[in-house]
């Protein structure tokens, strides 16, 4: 049986916050995601490779953290069908241990297309900004009819 | 420095069978777990099934990014529909600009996935950056 989304277009209003989704990031976690993903680039898997390559250690992938972003968003709307657009800046890098918070606020709202835009943040235990000039986009289904009809 | 004339090549993925075993493991991989009855990839999922296009492009030889010093600067989606298992989407990559800034250069990739009837699933923008050694 799938639950109704509890979110409704007609009380949704700019300004309106998110609850926030918080992700521990593991190496455990990026192997999975490069497996489940397909993208085994080394630089987040070998870390003699990843500091061979000018970086720190092995770092998350950017599409992980965008992943997060995104549930935050579809979590909210209770629906993954309706997102539109997503979109954003990898503004710094997530490695192992990061804990990494998504925020986003509803920057607009579109009666006649039923859209919400959503801006979106990540960051990370020290407050920088892993993910920034966020963006999501959603379009609620057309409002049903509530049976007034004659 | 990647040479500029290699703009306008693209990549072509072989059709990408969605399955739920893959919507799943990507989703236990991302951690986003809430099951909505109706078994709908995140939109993220787009990268899993135009993965190919990226690989393509990073281990086209002739073009030759430096990818060692590759990341990921900032990626755009359009979803035009929900993805289900039993799709088959092929994703077509193309490159369109190779440009600096500082020390830094900036490749733009743009992507556009279409279902088995040619109709739109998703397109997408990637910039990657790579960093001078």
């Amino acid at each position: 049986m799938k639950t109704m989304s509890s979110l409704d277009f007609e009380h949704l209003s700019p300004g309106q916050a998110l609850p926030s989704l918080a992700k521990h990031v593991t190496v455990e976690q990026i192997r999975q995601y490069a497996e489940a993903s397909g993208d085994r680039n080394p630089i987040h898997l070998d870390e003699t490779f990843a500091r061979s390559a000018g970086l720190p250690g092995v770092i998350a992938h950017g599409m992980l953290t965008m992943a997060f972003a995104n549930q935050m968003v579809t979590d909210w709307l209770g629906d993954r069908s309706l997102l539109r657009r997503l979109q954003g800046r990898f503004a710094g890098m997530v490695v192992p241990g990061d804990d990494v918070t998504c925020s986003g606020t509803v920057a607009s709202k579109d009666e006649a297309t039923r859209r919400i835009v959503i801006n979106l943040v990540v960051t990370n235990q020290r407050g920088e900004k892993v993910f920034n000039k966020g963006v999501a986009e959603a379009e609620f289904p057309p409002q049903r009819s509530t049976n007034h009809a004659a | 420095m990647t040479d500029t004339r290699w703009v306008g090549r693209s990549y072509e993925t072989a059709p990408f069978q969605v399955t739920e075993k893959s919507i799943r493991d990507y989703m236990a991989a991302v951690g986003d777990l809430r099951d909505d009855g109706d078994l709908v990839a995140p939109p993220t999922y787009a990268m899993v099934y135009g993965f190919d296009a990226f690989w393509q492009l990073w281990t086209d030889q002739e073009v030759a990014l430096d990818v060692a010093h590759l990341v990921h600067g900032e990626q755009r989606f359009s979803f035009q529909r929900p993805v289900r298992p039993g799709d088959r989407i092929r994703t077509t990559g193309r490159l369109t600009a190779i440009n600096t800034r500082g020390d830094m250069e900036l490749v733009t990739f743009e992507l556009k996935a279409v279902d088995e009837r040619d109709q739109p699933v998703s397109d997408g923008t990637a910039l990657f950056i790579i960093r001078k050694p």
